[in-house]
């Protein structure tokens, strides 16, 4: 884990205080592609598989779809985006996961699917026709790089296993995404949901790590992308723009988030909670600027506020 | 070796001259001779201006010769490959290229032109001195094989008799040398490597009145290479400090070789001495003696800005900074408590704080060492400075760190105490025995090159034990010795116990022979040493080298039927054969397959047990040892989970699961400061969890009554998770 992945995650999250949990519906699609080998296929399998656990076990009512083995064909996958772009509204969000292998020709990009092959054009074409302002697509196959010149948009944080359609080794960064959904540890700021930036930190994190223990040559370099336009970033920060659409992006809730105050006293506590945090955060902001007993004073008293407010909203 | 070993081969390329005018051809050839007898009597300045005369000549061979003697290397080798073009069956030719390639750090040619000498000419002696002089540089037996083809072949080539006396002096068979020494000068009464090498024993058995100094000077005046081989020696047997002041000794008399002067700043180096090692090696380096060694080892120098050093009155510790955090508690923690151990043990007090370096990037271990990339050590001592791989630079389970720096202080403590002088296969086999002295699972395990060498009678008789070290006779001889050596300190401890190793640390001090040590101090020969020794050890490895083969055609059947999830049969052939071979623990053990049966049938208890036992022999993959862990907790046995974890510590700390779970088990188990250090160490590997590591920490801090740094470390929690209930639950205990 490098410290710039903190930093940055705590200076996207500064500038948006308020993580987007909202009443809005949130539609996943994930699909495991070919294996081509028994190892591979059970692999990818039940990767999706645990995908799809996780993501009922975090809300009873999220709207999952999940296909794999046999049933990811390319049809049953324009169908599944199809009936997305049929079920939801412009502030639903929408989230597809890309497992399997991919390839590139130097022109476009395809997932290896049981019968034809879907191409990143074809699935960019799909997902455009799905109405959602927030939406989150990670392709975690080999060659996923290759895919995103199709996908980007600036609604749209892409995430890809690779940095480009040249890096065809099958990947382990699936494992690792699969991992951050299940970990706690993944969500880094404790808010009880795992933001698209929490979840890509965690994963290229522990990749890169996989690959250094093994002593192996890394053969993916994963990258996000959420400006709508380049190459994206491995590290995304405010200084290289990326991160901030990923960072507000709730990928899965891990607790009891509260959502709502219903009662006049529990909204003053909300408000009083909620305004502690945008203090610390432009606290945080001004650390560099300030002598650090005086920092580490002020930062004592607004956590010790902020702690007290949070017990008086959970008794 | 030097310059006068061409002048042999002068005759030998009067073939390639008979091209030439005879008017030409003889003043010229006097002059290359008197040019090489100007540089062979140490008149270094004439043989330059002598040299760059020959840059005149008509003649191609001499132009090149001439130009290799004032140092024009690259134009030298320019008319080499003109005149092996105009040449192409002159072999001598050849012979001679080949030479300037390896004075110019390239042995590869100069093997090559050497290999394609032979091809043209088999009989050519010069070519077979050539390769034995390459071959000697990696300690290689085919050196022996070369240089006596060469002697063989040539009767009056005394330098390949200099080289067998140089080889023999590298395995310690004096005899041999000094023999072989007294051939070359007999051949040549001028021999001045032969009357080095007499030297060079002399020097090593203290003999400071060794007459042979003044009989090389009295031949030549600047001859400082008769020094740089004592430096060799002095080196090789560990004497390090010697084999510095030797090389300064080489560089008063002529301050232009190169090779001396970096040979002079590696050892430097070696024994930490920075600052004027680089300043040698840079002076190398300006003098374009950019050999492979001086240019590694400067870039090396480079790096250590990357490197924190911490220093306490008996310790030095340099880490690289990236994982200095991470090492410190723990690299610190063993080096004391080695010490306090070596010194009861010993019986000894070392002169100064002992210096212990770790590199995570094996290569810059290996610079560090060789001056070159590629070696196959895990850690290497020199005086009183132990230079080692870091666990990082290995991969996991594959390296026991502590183990390895308890061998290398042992070796600081034996250096010490007999002033460096102590044959090899003692120290380590000392050093060996002390790593399983500290607890049973350490140090190597028997392993299958060691059983095909017992089986085949490979082991070393002690007397002759070096030699497995130095040049070894074939591929898996060093590791056999390391071996050998230990279980001969364990037979001599068991036996004759343990003060008697120290008896022999005393007496091997006095530069007394191993056959006149086992005498005096076990009283015993070391031919009837042999005899009960490998008696000792045919019994204890007898189960395991009578099953072997039976063992490893059952190992695979087992692993046939775990593919096949025949579990029960796993379980019934690994219980017939674990105990023929309990040490082998590498992937794949019997241990691993049955606990993977057991726990595929659901029986955890048994397959607890067999991991407990892999552990206990010195399994040490991080996985297995894990699952171990797991498998104790699960049992209700938390603090046998804890100590299985922490023997990870001494394996592979650059775990952040293993100091989070560790720390949970020990703060659970009120070892307090057990848990702050995991957790600590946890912080050090900079988690992505920055804020439940932190707040763990603060627990365990708080814990201690440690209230301030409690604090801190709860707001850095909150710090980075404002919302962090469980932190902020902590703050306000604490701030209460």
């Amino acid at each position: 884990m490098k410290p710039v992945a903190h930093a940055l995650l705590r200076a996207a999250l500064a500038l948006v205080p308020t993580l987007v949990i909202s009443n809005a519906a949130t539609f996943y699609v994930t699909v495991a592609g070919l294996g081509g080998e028994p190892d591979y296929e059970q692999r990818f399998a039940s990767q999706a598989q645990e995908i799809d656990k996780l993501l009922h076990a975090s809300s009873g009512d999220a709207k999952v779809t999940t296909l794999y083995g046999p049933q990811a064909t390319k049809a049953n996958v324009q169908n599944a985006l199809a009936q997305v772009a049929r079920d939801a509204k412009p502030n639903d969000a929408f989230v597809l996961m890309l497992i399997g292998h991919g390839s590139f020709d130097g022109y476009d990009y395809k997932i290896n699917l049981p019968g034809p092959d879907l191409s990143g054009v074809e699935l960019g074409a799909s997902l455009d026709r799905i109405a959602c302002t927030r939406q989150l697509v990670v392709n975690m196959t080999s060659a996923s790089g290759g895919s995103r010149a199709s996908l980007e948009k600036a609604s749209r944080v892409v995430i890809t296993a690779t940095k480009s359609g040249n890096e065809k080794n099958a990947t382990v960064f699936a494992r690792f995404w699969v991992e951050a959904l299940r970990d706690p540890a993944a969500d880094i700021d404790k808010n009880e949901v795992v933001s698209a930036l929490e979840a890509f930190i965690y994963a290229e994190t522990k990749t890169a790590q996989f690959y250094e223990t093994q002593k192996r040559l890394a053969t993916e370099h994963p990258i996000l992308e959420d400006t709508g336009q380049g190459d994206g970033e491995r590290k995304p920060s405010p200084e290289n723009g990326e991160g901030l659409k990923a960072a507000q992006f709730a990928l899965l809730r891990i607790g009891a988030t509260q959502v709502a105050a219903n009662t006049p006293e529990k909204k003053a506590l909300l408000e009083k909670r909620d305004s502690l945090e945008e203090q610390i955060d432009k606290l945080k902001y001004e650390k560099a600027a300030m002598p650090a007993d005086e920092y580490k004073k002020q930062l004592q008293n607004l956590l010790i506020e902020l702690a007290k407010t949070q017990a008086e909203l959970d008794k | 070796m030097s310059a006068n070993r061409t002048a042999g081969l002068l005759t030998a390329l009067l073939g390639g001259l008979m091209a030439l005018p005879l008017a030409a051809q003889t003043p010229a050839l006097q002059t290359l001779d008197e040019c090489r007898g100007l540089r062979h009597h140490g008149k270094l300045a004439e043989a330059q201006t002598c040299f760059g005369r020959l840059t005149a000549s008509s003649n191609p061979y001499l132009r090149a010769e001439g130009l290799w003697g004032i140092e024009r290397y690259q134009e030298a080798n320019d008319q080499f490959r003109d005149l092996i073009k105009q040449n192409p069956k002159n072999a001598d030719y050849r012979v001679r290229w080949g030479h300037l390639f390896m004075e110019r750090f390239n042995d590869q040619e100069a093997n090559g032109l050497f290999e394609e000498a032979i091809k043209i000419d088999k009989e050519n002696g010069q070519a077979y001195l050539g390769i034995a002089e390459i071959e000697s540089e990696g300690f290689s037996k085919h050196a022996v094989e070369a240089a006596q083809k060469a002697a063989d072949l040539d009767p009056k080539l005394f330098e390949a008799h200099e080289q067998l006396a140089y080889l023999a002096l590298e395995d310690n068979d004096e005899d041999t040398a000094a023999k072989q020494a007294d051939q070359a000068l007999a051949i040549s009464g001028e021999a001045l490597d032969a009357m080095a090498i007499h030297a060079a024993i002399d020097f090593l058995h203290d003999k400071n009145d060794s007459p042979w100094p003044d009989r090389i000077l009295k031949v030549n005046p600047a001859y400082g290479e008769a020094y740089s081989t004592a430096g060799h020696f002095y080196v090789i047997n560990r004497r390090y400090e010697e084999g510095i002041r030797a090389y300064r000794k080489a560089l008063e008399l002529n301050p232009r070789l190169w090779e001396a002067r970096m040979q002079l700043g590696l050892n430097l180096m070696r024994l930490g001495e920075d600052t004027e090692a680089r300043q040698q090696l840079e002076e190398c380096y300006n003098a374009k003696y950019q050999s492979s060694e001086t240019v590694n080892s400067l870039r090396l120098l480079d790096k250590y800005k990357d490197f924190n050093t911490y220093k306490t009155p008996t310790t030095i510790l340099r880490l690289h900074k990236k994982e200095a955090d991470l090492l410190r508690p723990y690299f610190e923690s063993e080096m004391e408590r080695a010490i306090a151990t070596y010194e009861k043990k010993y019986q000894m007090k070392l002169t100064g704080p002992v210096q212990v370096e770790v590199y995570p990037d094996h290569e810059d271990f290996a610079v560090r060492t060789m001056g070159m990339p590629g070696l196959g050590a895990l850690g290497v001592t020199f005086g009183a400075v132990v230079a080692m791989d870091s666990p990082s630079g290995r991969p996991p389970g594959s390296f026991h760190w502590a183990s390895t720096m308890w061998h290398e202080l042992s070796h600081v403590y034996v250096l010490q105490a007999t002033n460096n002088r102590v044959p090899r296969w003692f120290t380590e086999g000392l050093a060996v025995y002390e790593e399983t002295a500290v607890a049973p699972d350490w140090g190597d395990r028997l392993d299958p090159e060691v059983i095909h060498a017992i089986q085949h009678k490979l082991l070393l008789p002690v007397a002759e034990l070096d030699r497995g070290f130095i040049r070894p006779s074939y591929p898996s001889q060093v590791i056999v010795s390391y071996f050998q050596g230990g279980k001969i300190c364990s037979y001599i401890a068991e036996k004759w116990g343990y003060s008697k190793l120290l008896d022999m640390v005393h007496s091997f001090a006095k530069l007394e022979s191993t056959p006149d040590v086992f005498q005096k101090d076990l009283g015993i020969s070391t031919t009837d040493f042999d005899k009960q020794f490998l008696a000792w050890l045919d019994a204890q490895t007898k189960v395991t080298t009578d099953h072997f083969d039976e063992w490893r055609d059952k190992l695979k059947i087992m692993v046939a039927n775990e593919r096949a999830k025949e579990y029960d049969d796993v379980i019934r052939i690994g219980n017939a054969i674990r105990d023929w071979y309990p040490d082998y623990v590498e992937p794949g053990s019997v241990y691993e397959l049955m606990a993977d049966a057991y726990t595929a049938k659901g029986d955890k208890d048994s397959a607890r047990k067999q991991l407990e036992k892999y552990s206990e022999v010195g399994g040490r993959d991080p996985k297995l040892v894990e699952q171990l862990a797991t498998l104790e907790e699960q049992a209700g046995e938390p603090k046998k989970a804890a100590a299985a974890l922490d023997r990870l510590n001494y394996i592979y700390p650059e775990d952040q699961e293993l100091h989070k779970r560790l720390g949970d088990l020990w703060l659970a188990q009120n070892n307090v400061p057990g848990a702050i250090r995991e957790y600590q160490a946890l912080l050090a590997l900079k988690p992505l969890d920055q804020a439940t590591s932190h707040y763990r920490l603060a627990q365990a801090l708080r814990m201690a009554n440690r209230l301030d740094q409690a604090r801190d470390e709860v707001l850095l929690a909150l710090e980075a998770a404002p919302g962090f209930k469980p932190a902020q639950k902590l703050l306000l205990e604490i701030a209460k």
